[in-house]
């Protein structure tokens, strides 16, 4: 080989505590150095200049930067051997800024240090195979999983670019948390109205195909060819009939069900349509409460059918959908609030949740759009709202700002003087988080034109007066008091948490997750919706706390990820991936068991099973070539070898 | 190059790229002043670190070597470091019988975050190897050859195996026969003190077969190469768990074998035995009795008793009838099931690192790198693969130096990490009977106290602890550096 | 069973008949409960507002005495005297500590000390027991626990039940028939130790929970600290004027409860000594377990 190797003083970063030129001079006489020498500024354009020219010139066929973290300039220096006609492979780093001049001051110990650390990148290139990337095919259709605000963007954008969208719902309607909310801040937009048109767009579009009342069961493959296996549950009614007229919610006698979507303020029909507004408009069996699947007596809403949909014998299904690109869109739930047993741990009917308020506050909901006390029906006059219920608390291990919280207390609160305009409403809060766009007049306009008390304390606990109202016992900490307030009505600001299942389904998408279940982005600053598996993308609240306008900006960028992965008609893989010896394997599945992506797979070769790696799925860690007793599947560009001239330059005796 | 004599040690790193690496680069630019004896290499992950770069390193003059990874649940690659810390974990149990000082390997975890964390990382480190002083090397030590004490006591009656059904079992094979291309047992060797391997594949053949103190083969070592055809083997309670482990890593197919067993007295220490022999032209007679074995040779007769004379494995063994069998016969005594150290480990146990390292260097110079070891051991597949003796991927030389030869052991006993079920076949093979069965007990015995008791060979449905992981380690504490 | 027994300096004074009871209870339940040798005051709230070495020096004092006894567990009725010793325990913990607070004792104090756990505590392990040596039922009574402020909190010190609702004391009253109103009050703060520097707090912070007892309706307020008892019974009067009224609620211990239930006499309970007479409660038992349908009588 004949490799040149450039030690740069960056300035005197480098060279303020490491003898470059001695380094340099060092090097030359290292096996397979042909050229040497030491730079002032190795990665600026009169630097890669002289790269390149020294390639031609000394006929390089592989070169050494010594300088800063390759972290930093890898990438940019395999441009510029590449330019020069070498393969970006054939390139090493020696990081002698970061881990030398640096970190210490002595210049006899750094010169010599980094004269042995290129001495230890020059063993590495020594071993070092050119690569290159391979090409495959990509199904351009995307999956969406999860039909709130987020994926509901995802999925339009992605399909007005002109791919095919599958949309999985787990629940019977799409729309997510936003539908059940009566308006939005800081517009005070009702929420269906500006949600609506958007679900009846996905119902209508025709390269949008939505499955509700359905769950993903299983994913298998890699990014460009995932199968994906859903998992429909029975409803009961046969879609493809039903109209959605709503006879049959009028005729069941079975009143009392759990209303789910109302947050069980109210009871609903074994049959029924979430809302007015659901999308997909159809009817959905609850079969646990319906009497003709529990009890076989009644089969009145079969009667009534104008279409006869009804099919009490259905039974779920699954099927197979091929995607070349996911997009995890499953949003948040309320956490489990009743933890707080100094708020009555859930056991009074005047202590609800923010969502619970919402749906009393919905013209849609239980109360037809009446405020009115759950104990008694009574329309209330004092109206607390207690923030951070369940955020912001070490001691619960929620240590996270569930984020539109203290935004959604203030519409609340402006809601209830609209409804209800004697009323007085008090917010407890520790700090206001206000930073969107009008946000923070839309707070101040609570207070200022709609008479809310904002507190700035905790609430400490909250009990009957034992005359049907709540007292609520707080601190005023602005003013060093503690306050006691009666109210007719609390409402609870509860904290957010990763959707039921999420982890679930992580491991099914193979993503990562944080300690609370919401879904690893790749780069929190700078890569908010692509994942570290490729194909895998993010959008909305499933990877961190956000509001409406950024969660629709995350199904917007999350669409953009996948059309930009579409754009062309074939994918590159990254060539630094494992590799495996035919020869040499020996099929005792060791590598097979151990890779976390699944990406290595059984072949037949010859009439004999061998491993073989998905080229598009492996990410290159190197597991499999450290499981390998035979050394027969190797991670290119970090082979045994490599790692071996590695330490046999450092360990020699 | 080297390190500046006198002021640095050599120290290597392992840095994992996307949370060590980049931590040691946050260290860097916060010019957090570090010890400069670390030479970094990075890895992709910490699960790419195989266990046997840190040995290489060591064997080959390294004074400390840490690994770094990102902190576990964080992992890049989602569970890379996961399998490092379980990996690692053992690896650092397994260097003290190595006659090599643990703390001079460590493995930690620091995210990019964390420039202050790495920086006093490097720092205790470094100051940990300078207080332990440059490494001692094996090549330096003066060789002490010592034999393990075989004063033992057996968990279960130990005997000559006459008593045991094997007409029965004869009359068993023959009638599965016809099915199967081959049954694998033993029969009498070079003379009647002698016991080879038997491949019955006649009705006739089945009259060779023997059953006693003298089959010390693992039948189970020949299954693999059996595989796709329908093979039937006879085995004691040690080769069962063999034929066990084969089945948990597919090796072999669970319908394609048939296992035969009889429960097992214990079977005899052949090398020790032939010592006592001595040269003879021909044996005269074998006599049993319940307890041992009369052999006459050239005239002179010799009584060998179980309790003393069988092999080292015998006497802790809690599993002398097989734990998973086709067709068996005849119970064994029951056995009470107590925590025992092998012999040679004992021995082993009892010395300091110092002498362990004169130990091996002493019994290394033995050895002959003739591969008996790694032919016997049935979880051995690799074959014409090994790479004891590949240059693609080059892990050692031909050279015939104690070091070389230490580090194959090393490297088949990490291989068998979680997988060794203690046949002892690798020692039993070896022509100059070094007691290499030791190395790979400690690994065991790191394995059982690491993952709630493990032993290998037990169930089929088990998973070999290495080749899998949890996301948390009850029994591994995380590197406390004070 | 034997129980090592930290009585604690209030239950040889200012609540002894909280020591009658509790030492009536346990031998009904067959729990011996063997004070201590030697043992010292605790520091209660002084020791630890001044110096938390001297007072956990005093604490480790009598976990040490416990510890040479053989004691598994310790068993104390003051909740104040629980937190101080467990508070010691957990600071004992660290090397630094111990070895700080072993040089203010004679001796260094033993390595592990027994686990200290409250008598309700105990007596709850033996709630079958109890349910069977039940004589007289307290159906018909309404009863309001009241824990008071140290019993269950801090949570990771005192590991008593759910920190802001804790429910042991009306599962064992419950058990014994009565019935155990929903006291939201029933962790608030009586006003502790600060009844004589602090005492127009106290009797505001004791008012509030004898008002809210009152207007629940309940036949007397249940409680398991002395000082609690103080601030409530003793000092009924004080709190009265701060609300402008008067409450006439009695404040018992639980154990005085679980002891009628038992079957022992007023005086054996101790309830002679309350300030606030308990008169009206004892009379109602009395009125239920004369009632011809004997429901509400005996078992």
């Amino acid at each position: 080989m004949r490799i040149g190797v450039f030690v740069c003083h960056c300035g005197s970063n480098i060279g303020g505590t490491v003898d470059c030129a001695r380094v340099a001079a060092l090097a030359r006489d290292f096996p397979d150095v042909a050229y040497a020498t030491d730079p002032m500024y190795t990665c600026a354009e009169p630097g890669q200049a002289a790269i390149e020219e020294a390639i031609h010139e000394y006929r390089l066929d592989g070169v050494v930067v010594a300088s800063c973290s390759p972290r930093m300039h890898e990438p940019t220096f395999r441009r510029t051997v590449e330019r020069a006609g070498l393969n970006r492979y054939m390139f090493e780093m020696a990081n002698i800024r970061e881990h030398v001049s640096w970190i210490g001051k002595d210049k006899e110990a750094n010169t010599n240090k980094a004269a042995e650390l290129v001495r230890l990148a020059v063993e590495k290139l020594r071993h070092n195979l050119p690569l290159a990337a391979s090409q495959f095919d990509v199904n351009k259709r995307v999956l969406v999983i999860g039909g709130g605000v987020a994926g509901i963007q995802a999925a339009l954008d992605c399909a007005e670019g002109g791919i095919p969208v599958v949309l999985v719902e787990r629940e019977a309607t799409i729309g997510g948390k936003m539908a059940k909310l009566d308006k939005t801040f800081p517009t005070v937009d009702c929420s269906a109205c500006i949600l609506g048109p958007k679900m009846v767009d996905v119902a209508q579009h025709p390269k949008i195909t939505l499955y509700a009342c359905a769950e993903v069961e299983e994913i298998s493959g890699y990014v460009g060819n995932f199968t994906v296996k859903i998992r429909k549950r029975a409803t009961y009614v046969d879609w493809s009939k039903c109209t959605g007229c709503g006879a049959c919610t009028e005729k069941c006698p079975a009143k009392k069900t759990p209303d789910a979507f109302n947050e069980h303020t109210g009871t609903t029909t074994a049959i029924n349509i979430a809302f007015p507004q659901a999308i997909p408009k159809k009817a959905v069996i609850n079969a646990q409460y319906c009497r003709q699947l529990t009890k076989g007596k009644c089969g009145v809403c079969a009667k009534v059918c104008p279409t006869g949909a009804i099919n009490y014998a259905m039974q779920e299904e699954i099927v197979s959908e091929n995607v070349g690109a996911i997009v995890a869109a499953t949003g948040y739930d309320l956490m489990d609030w009743r933890v707080y047993q100094e708020y009555g741990g859930g056991v009074y009917p005047d202590v609800i949740t923010s969502l619970q308020y919402e749906r009393l506050l919905s013209a849609s909901g239980p109360t037809g759009g009446h405020v009115l006390r759950p104990s008694d029906g009574k329309e209330p006059q004092t109206v607390v709202f207690v923030q951070c219920v369940g955020s912001r608390d070490r001691s619960i291990g929620r240590p996270y700002c569930s984020g539109f919280c203290c935004m959604y207390t203030a519409k609340q609160a402006i809601l209830t003087k609209d409804h209800i305009p004697g009323a007085q409403t008090f917010v407890f809060y520790m700090d206001i988080r206000a930073p969107g766009k009008m946000y923070d007049e839309f707070v101040r306009r609570a207070s200022e034109e709609y008479g809310t008390e904002y507190i700035r304390g905790r609430v400490s606990q909250i009990y009957p007066d034992g005359q049907g109202r709540l007292v609520v016992k707080g601190a005023d900490t602005l003013l060093g008091e503690q306050v006691e307030i009666k109210a007719d009505l609390v409402v609870l600001a509860v904290g957010i948490e990763a959707s039921k299942g999420a982890v679930n389904l992580a491991e099914k998408l193979r993503i990562s997750y944080d300690n609370h279940g919401f879904f690893m982005e790749s780069h929190v600053k700078l890569r908010p919706v692509e994942t570290n598996t490729a194909g895998v993308f993010l959008a909305g609240v499933c990877q961190g706390a956000k509001d409406i306008p950024a969660s629709v900006a995350q199904g917007s960028a999350a669409a953009a990820k996948v059309l930009t992965l579409f754009a062309r008609d074939k994918l590159e893989s990254d060539p630094q991936i494992a590799q495996v010896d035919i020869r040499r394997c020996v099929a005792c599945g060791k590598c097979l068991r151990c890779c976390p992506f699944g990406a290595i797979k059984e072949t037949e070769f010859r009439g004999e099973t061998k491993a073989q790696v998905i080229a598009t799925v492996c990410q290159g860690c190197g597991l499999c070539t450290s499981t390998c007793p035979q050394g027969a599947i190797q991670l290119q560009h970090a082979t045994d070898n490599q790692i071996l001239a590695e330490v046999n330059a450092l360990c020699q005796c | 190059m080297s390190v500046l004599d006198g002021k640095e040690l050599r120290i290597v790193g392992f840095l994992c790229n996307w949370c060590s690496y980049g931590g040691a680069d946050t260290a860097g630019v916060a010019r957090a002043t570090q010890p400069t004896d670390l030479r970094i290499i990075r890895v992709p992950c910490s699960g790419r670190v195989d266990p046997l770069f840190v040995l290489k390193a060591l064997f080959n003059g390294a004074d400390g070597v840490l690994v770094s990874g990102c902190h576990p649940r964080d992992c890049h690659y989602a569970a890379g470091n996961f399998y490092a810390r379980r990996r690692l974990e053992i690896l650092k149990r397994f260097l003290p019988v190595l006659g090599i000082d643990e703390r001079r390997f460590a493995y930690t975890w620091v995210s990019a975050a964390e420039g202050q964390r790495w920086q006093h990382v490097v720092t205790a480190f470094t100051r940990q190897i300078h207080e332990l002083g440059p490494a001692p090397r094996l090549e330096d030590a003066e060789p002490l050859l010592k034999v393990a004490d075989m004063a033992l006591t057996a968990l279960r009656p130990l005997g000559s195996g006459q008593s045991a059904a094997l007409d029965e079992l004869k009359a068993a094979i023959r009638s599965k026969l016809p099915e199967l291309d081959c049954v694998i047992g033993w029969q009498q060797g070079r003379d009647a003190a002698h016991h080879v391997p038997l491949f019955m594949r006649k009705p006739e053949d089945v009259d060779k077969l023997v059953w006693g103190p003298f089959n010390v083969n693992n039948p189970a070592v020949y299954l693999p190469s059996f595989k796709g055809k329908k093979v039937g083997v006879v085995v004691k309670g040690c080769d069962a768990r063999s034929v066990v482990e084969l089945l948990q890593e597919n090796l072999i197919r669970r319908e394609d074998v048939t296992i035969f067993s009889m429960p097992c007295e214990g079977t005899l220490d052949m090398g020790r035995v032939d010592q006592a022999l001595g040269r003879y032209t021909a044996i005269d007679q074998v006599a049993y009795d319940e307890a041992g074995v009369t052999i006459t040779a050239d005239g002179r007769a010799q009584r060998f008793c179980m309790a003393d004379w069988a092999q080292g494995k015998c006497y802790g063994c809690a599993t002398p009838s097989a734990v998973l069998t086709d067709e068996s016969f005849g119970a064994s005594a029951p056995v009470e099931a107590k925590a025992t150290t092998p012999p040679e480990l004992a021995m082993l146990d009892a010395m300091s690192l110092e002498e362990r390292r004169a130990f091996w260097r002493g019994q290394m110079e033995r050895c002959l790198r003739c591969y008996a070891c790694r032919n016997a051991c049935p979880l051995c597949v690799c074959r014409d693969y090994c790479v004891s003796d590949s240059r693609d991927p080059h892990w050692m030389t031909q050279e015939d130096t104690v070091k070389e030869k230490l580090f194959f052991q090393t490297i088949h006993a990490l291989h068998l990490a979680g997988r060794c079920t203690g046949c002892g076949e690798c020692q039993r093979a070896c022509p100059v009977g070094i007691p290499i069965l030791a190395l790979r007990q400690q690994i065991s015995r790191a394995v059982g106290e690491l993952f709630n008791g493990y032993a290998a060979g037990m169930n089929p449905q088990d998973v070999p602890p290495l080749l899998g992981y949890a996301v948390v380690e009850e029994n591994i504490q995380e590197q406390d550096w004070k | 069973m034997k129980y090592a027994y930290y009585p604690g300096c209030s239950a040889k004074g200012s609540s002894k008949d909280y020591e009658m009871s509790t030492q009536a209870v346990c031998r009904q339940l067959d729990m011996v409960l063997e004070e201590i040798p030697g043992w010292n005051c605790c520091g209660s709230t002084p020791a630890h507002a001044v110096d938390t070495e001297l007072s956990a020096a005093l604490c480790a004092r009598n976990l040490d005495i416990a510890a040479r006894q053989g004691a598994q567990l310790l068993l104390t009725p003051c909740p104040s005297c629980l937190s101080n010793l467990r508070a010691a325990a957990q600071r004992m913990e660290k090397p630094t500590f111990r070895q700080r607070v072993n040089e203010l004792l004679d001796e260094p104090a033993a390595e592990t000390f027994p686990e200290v756990i409250s008598v309700m505590q105990a007596i709850a392990r033996e709630k079958e027991n109890l349910v069977k040596r039940v004589r007289l039922s307290l159906k018909g009574v309404r009863l309001a626990a009241y824990y008071g402020c140290l019993m269950s909190r801090p949570a990771e010190r005192m590991r008593f039940e759910d920190p802001e609702n804790p429910l042991l004391m009306e599962n064992l009253l419950a058990a014994c028939g009565a019935e155990m109103v929903d006291f939201p009050l029933k962790t608030a703060c009586c006003g502790a130790a600060f009844g004589i520097p602090e005492r127009a707090m106290t009797a505001r912070n004791s008012g509030r929970i004898l008002e809210l007892a009152v207007r629940l309706g309940v036949d007397a307020i249940v409680t398991a600290c002395p000082l609690c008892q103080m601030n409530l019974d003793l000092r009924q009067t004080q709190a009265g004027r701060a609300f402008e009224t008067r409450f006439h609620m009695p404040v018992i211990y639980y154990t005085q409860a679980l002891g009628l239930a038992l079957g022992f006499t007023q005086r054996e309970l101790g309830l002679h000594k309350l300030a606030v007479s308990a008169e009206g409660l004892l009379n109602k038992l009395d009125g239920l377990r004369r009632a011809p349908a004997a429901e509400g009588g005996q078992s």
